[in-house]
This record gives C-alpha cells, sequence and structure tokens, in this order.
C-alpha cells in the first residue's frame, strides 16, 4: 500500500485563495478516483465543508485532540489523501506544531508524504512568508501558489526579489491558478457545490441543476487550466507513486 | 419525420458578403414551413436582420457575460424552435473563440441540437484562414461553405480546405431589379405584404422562382443536417 500523503494548503496571509484551491484539489484526486479525506481548520465553521461536506471535517488544528484526529489516523483511513485547508495566518504555526510532534520527522524518513501548497498573495509580505515558511519544509514537496483568481496582480514583486526568495527552497515549483470569470465564480459559490458538480449542472444531492451552460463553460475552461498545472508540476508523482492510470477525464465528462 | 432543434451559424469574417440576406432567408424559410423561429441579430450597431424580422429575431450581444448568457443560455435550450444567428463580421472572432471555451457545440449535441455553421465564401486569405480553423475546432458542427453568386464565381472555392463534409450551399443571383425591393425593411420573403404587391408581376414570378430555388438549397442542407446526425449517433452506438 503507497504511504499516506498530507497536503497542507496554507498562507499567513487571509484572502489569497487557500481554500479555492484545496476545493480545486479534491475535485482532482475526486477525478482521479484517489480516495481523499480534508480537514477545514477554520474551526468552528468552515468553508471548505460547505462545498465538499461528505469528505470533510473541521478541525482546530491547534488543539492536541484534533491533531490526534488528523495525523493519528493516516495509516487506517481510507483515504489515500488528506488536504488539510490551514486558516489563515496559521501556516507558520501549524508547521511548528507538525514539528512538534515529529510529523515532519516521520515526513524525512519516508513514511508519510509530506506537500505543502502555500498560497501567495500580491504583496511583498508573501514573500516573507516563502522565508518564514522554508524553515520547516525540509524535503516536502513545495508548491508556491500565485492565485489570480480574483484578479490579483503581484504589482509589488520584483522578479529579481521573487527568485532569489524562491530559490530558497530547494526544488520548490511554482503553479499558476489562472483568473475565474467573477459571474461564474459568483454563481459556484451560491450553488455551495464542487466546481465539478457545477460543471456537471448538478446539485449537491445529484439533482439536475439550472445553472447558466455559458457559466459553466468559464469554469469547465478554468479547471480544465488547473488541473493543467497540477498535471504539469506532476502533482500526482510527487506526492505518492505512479497509480494505474487511465486517461485523464474531462471535467465536465 | 421532425428534424431535431438546430442552431444555424450565418458567418464570415468579412463584411457586405450577404450574410443577413441570408439569414432573413432562413428564417423566412421556417416561417412559410410553419416552424416555430427565432433570429439572433450580432451586428453591432447595424441590426438590419431586427429590422427586416421585428417579430422574429431580436438584437443579440457577446461583449459581456449577461449578453453571452442571455445569447448562448438560450441556443442551447431543446424548445423544438429552429435558431438563425446573423453572426456580423465583427463578433466572428469572439463569437467563436467564446464558443470553442465553453464547449458550445458538444453541449449542443448532448442536448439533441444539431448546430450548422454557414461560411460565406469570399476569396481573401483571412476568410480561407478562418475557415480552416473553424473546421478543426468544431469537428461536431456541419460546416457548410455557402456560395452567394452576387459575388461572382467561387474560383476561390478550390483554395477553400473543404473537406467531404463541407458540401456547397448556393444563393442564386438574383435580378438587380428585385434587390431595390427586397433590401429594403420590412420586406420578408415568408408574407404577402404590401412591399411584396408594389412589384410587378412579371418579377413577382423571377422573385417565387429565386425563393423556390433558395429553398431546394434549404431543404438539402437540413437534409445533410440530418446524414450528419445519423451518421453521428451510428458512431455513439458502434
Amino acid at each position: 500500500m503507497a504511504k499516506p500523503a498530507v497536503i497542507l494548503v496554507g498562507a499567513d496571509k487571509g484572502g489569497v485563495g487557500k481554500t479555492t484551491v484545496a476545493r480545486t484539489l479534491l475535485d482532482y484526486f475526486s477525478a482521479h478516483q484517489m480516495p481523499t479525506r480534508a480537514f477545514d481548520t477554520e474551526s468552528p465553521r468552515g468553508t471548505l465543508k460547505r462545498f465538499h461536506p461528505e469528505v470533510t471535517e473541521v478541525v482546530d488544528v491547534t488543539s492536541v485532540p484534533d491533531q490526534m484526529k488528523i495525523f493519528d489516523t493516516l495509516s487506517s483511513s481510507q483515504a489515500w489523501v488528506t488536504v488539510i485547508d490551514v486558516r489563515a495566518g496559521l501556516l507558520s504555526s501549524t508547521l511548528q506544531a507538525l514539528s512538534d510532534i515529529g510529523f515532519l520527522d516521520s515526513a524525512k524518513k519516508g513514511q508519510i508524504s509530506f506537500s505543502v501548497f502555500h498560497i501567495l498573495g500580491p504583496s511583498i509580505a508573501s514573500l516573507d512568508e516563502i522565508a518564514e515558511t522554508a524553515r520547516f519544509v525540509g524535503d516536502a514537496s513545495y508548491f508556491l501558489v500565485k492565485n489570480f483568481i480574483n484578479n490579483t496582480t503581484f504589482f509589488e514583486w520584483n522578479p529579481e526579489t521573487y527568485n532569489s526568495y524562491f530559490k530558497r527552497i530547494k526544488g520548490a515549483i511554482e503553479i499558476t491558478i489562472p483568473k475565474l470569470n467573477e459571474m461564474a465564480c459568483e454563481q459556484v459559490e451560491v450553488a455551495a457545490v464542487p466546481f465539478v458538480t457545477f460543471v456537471a449542472n448538478r446539485t449537491m444531492s445529484g439533482e439536475p441543476a439550472n445553472n447558466s451552460f455559458v457559466l459553466r463553460g468559464y469554469v469547465r475552461h478554468w479547471l480544465g487550466h488547473v488541473w493543467a498545472e497540477y498535471d504539469r508540476a506532476k502533482l500526482i508523482d510527487k506526492i505518492m507513486p505512479p497509480v494505474e492510470s487511465g486517461q485523464i477525464r474531462q471535467a465536465a465528462g | 419525420m421532425p428534424l431535431r432543434s438546430s442552431v444555424t451559424i450565418v458567418a464570415s469574417p468579412r463584411p457586405r458578403v450577404g450574410k443577413t440576406l441570408l439569414a432573413r432567408l432562413l428564417v423566412d424559410f421556417h416561417l412559410h414551413e410553419g416552424n416555430p423561429v427565432s433570429g439572433f441579430d450580432l451586428n453591432a450597431g447595424d441590426e438590419t436582420l431586427t429590422q427586416f424580422l421585428p417579430a422574429h429575431a431580436a438584437p443579440a450581444a457577446i461583449g459581456d457575460i449577461k449578453g453571452q448568457m442571455a445569447l448562448f443560455d438560450r441556443l442551447i435550450v431543446d424548445d423544438g424552435v429552429a435558431k438563425v444567428v446573423d453572426l456580423g463580421h465583427q463578433s466572428f472572432a469572439p463569437f467563436f473563440a467564446l464558443a470553442n471555451q465553453i464547449g458550445f457545440v458538444e453541449e449542443a449535441n448532448r442536448h439533441g441540437i444539431a448546430i450548422a455553421i454557414l461560411f460565406v465564401l469570399t476569396p481573401d486569405a483571412s476568410s480561407i484562414e478562418a475557415y480552416g480553423s473553424l473546421d478543426k475546432r468544431f469537428p461536431a458542427a456541419l460546416l457548410s461553405p455557402v456560395h452567394n453568386e452576387i459575388l461572382g464565381p467561387a474560383h476561390h472555392r478550390a483554395k477553400y480546405p473543404i473537406g467531404p463534409r463541407g458540401l456547397m450551399l448556393r444563393i442564386p443571383l438574383l435580378a438587380p431589379v428585385l434587390r431595390k425591393y427586397v433590401e429594403r425593411p420590412p420586406f420578408s420573403f415568408a408574407d404577402d405584404s404590401e412591399a411584396v404587391c408594389d412589384i410587378r408581376a412579371d418579377l413577382q414570378i423571377e422573385l417565387e422562382h429565386w425563393l423556390r430555388r433558395v429553398h431546394i438549397e434549404f431543404r438539402e442542407l437540413a437534409l445533410r443536417t440530418l446524414l450528419a446526425d445519423l451518421r453521428s449517433s451510428i458512431r455513439i452506438s458502434s
């Protein structure tokens, strides 16, 4: 059996699209038929759980019982992949906690596959976060995500400065999330379903929905680009050895 | 046998090649046949289809997402209404780029709606390239080249990458004396309007002959759409 994979999705700033990225990951693994569970650390109420209620549990990652719930069950869980959507501002402290409980050591020994999706904001503060996070990452797969979904412009970044930070983490991989049309984005929020469910024009319970064909088309196109980024980054190969791979499917079937 | 719902897009990247005339003829053909039909006028600032057919055509725009939704969400409905899009040359590139992006033809096929693109042939290189691009991007649509005889002989046809599915639709040459009548709104080919009554009897007969030839072309087009459907359903079931 493949070793369990843990993906931490986080940033030290709020509003940079952590949960959006976590949602695309859950859709991606689902499309690859990889059993996945998720933890939403926006306790007591979680945004991720609203979109993926069946696989998501809301936890307080700073509490020991909830840490046990996540990490003591990695081997026994049916899920191959555990995605943790880390609440804004808690990325560094979560990594510190993982270090304290010996999780990072287990990852270093190869007992667990560990990846970090670090969602960058537009400000120079985000670059400082890279330096802060780099202390913990070690041998983990480290993905630096530039999220343009809300038409963010990374205006404060000087490319040379960015590269100097980027290169501090050995093997860091850059991922770009393209912009999604505002109305399409808003309608998926209103529908409160996974992106693939919206594209398939279904409700959460699987009933036919009445979503605009144009908006579904925009979401399908956008999700296709996001997944192409994950394919380019060889995400699945990074987090676990190659699985029996069939044809990679289209978002809308 | 009733044909399934259809969307016919009259297109060319060039202005003044007879797109609106063809769109009007199509709408009037459906009215003549007693079929429900809606026209969509995508001529920016020059809504001639709407002027000729105010009861059966409406302006459309794809410059913003609301306009895109109003148009494509309507085109994709399988309601038994034949839909004709008069695609102005300025909307040509953005329309097909959007259609490609949102998977319009594939979604239409899933809904049982046939998509036909009637492309008016002209000798310029940009049109030849645009035709080839449509052929590649929309293999599930019926791409039909159109020879509008008023534009002269179709010697340039050989330059077009017209495949086996691209059978030519012809718009016969209309006598110049009749053009002054048919090109003035609200002339309709489908009814006995005042405008038609104004035409001399011998010219009315000529117009009827011309219209009959046009309708034969449209019936062949409908037949081709049906055959393309059958081929596609055979491919799906095999």
